[in-house]
């Protein structure tokens, strides 16, 4: 049973991560992604990792892709035809990640394999986290919510549209 | 229990799938995406052996690459607004305004 649901969204994920590559439509890229992030939430899940997976929906397929969804239609993306890439740079590109992908997987199957857990439960829950998180890594956790703070910043000043006399009003970037 | 390869092996399709898409698309939104898609499949490694070992640090790492990666997304999807404006496409080989 486990093994079924494994499978199932492994096949999930990777499917609808291919779309994002293949696919010219960058919603359609959005939107699979979004299933993608939610197959990868069952996996965390069946990695004993119920909070991650409570964050990897909330902050991944729910904020972040968001954004990205957001950026797509604000820009007026879908309707613009990406143009082809060139044929030495398709060539190059699917040769040398194939290479790369057969590369990384020969070297798990011949140095990680690893058939048993070790004995034991192992506990991952909110409470667990949190203790040791607080415990170890206050100052790291102080550094990311510092560093959230200067990527709001810089968002805010790369995203207004310079104008003479002063940034943009926020109804004047409409008329491009 | 599912062995700890097999997550390792989906992890590392993930990560190639991602490599092809920053390799081969010209559109700055999709290898953007594909990004996103290999800090998962990164993020699908640690909690991996964070099991395989009963290791806690694996999960707090994820936790602090989720943060970071929203940090990432915000800033990189402003610099992509920027660069539409300034040049109405977000190609990225369109984008050359610092090369010599």
């Amino acid at each position: 049973m486990e093994f079924a649901i494994f499978f199932f969204f492994a096949a999930v994920a990777v499917i609808f991560a291919m779309v994002v590559v293949l696919h010219r439509n960058p919603v359609v890229g959005a939107l699979s992604l979004v299933a993608s992030f939610f197959a990868l939430a069952v996996m965390y899940v069946l990695l004993d990792a119920p909070f991650l997976a409570a964050l990897q929906v909330i902050v991944y397929a729910g904020a972040i892709m968001v954004l990205f969804l957001f950026v797509i239609m604000l820009l007026n993306l879908q309707h613009m035809a990406e143009p082809a890439t060139r044929p030495i740079q398709q060539f190059l590109g699917y040769t040398s990640g194939a290479a790369f992908g057969i590369g990384i997987v020969y070297f798990i199957l011949k140095y990680s394999v690893f058939m048993r857990l070790p004995e034991g439960p192992f506990i991952a829950d909110a409470r667990a986290i949190g203790i040791r998180m607080f415990e170890a890594y206050v100052f790291p956790f102080e550094m990311v919510s510092i560093l959230l703070l200067g990527a709001i910043v810089g968002a805010l000043t790369l995203s207004g549209r310079a104008v003479k006399g002063g940034r943009a009003a926020i109804g004047e970037e409409v008329g491009r | 229990m599912i062995p700890t390869h097999y997550f390792l092996i989906l992890s590392a399709v993930l990560f190639t799938i991602g490599v092809v898409g920053v390799l081969t698309r010209k559109n700055g939104i999709t290898i953007f995406m594909s990004i996103e898609l290999m800090v998962n499949a990164v993020n699908l490694t640690f909690l991996a052996y964070a099991r395989q070992f009963h290791d806690i640090h694996g999960l707090i790492f994820v936790f602090f690459i989720m943060a970071i990666a929203a940090a990432e997304a915000a800033v990189g999807l402003a610099i992509f607004i920027s660069l539409f404006h300034h040049r109405d496409t977000i190609d990225v080989d369109e984008a050359n305004l610092m090369h010599w």
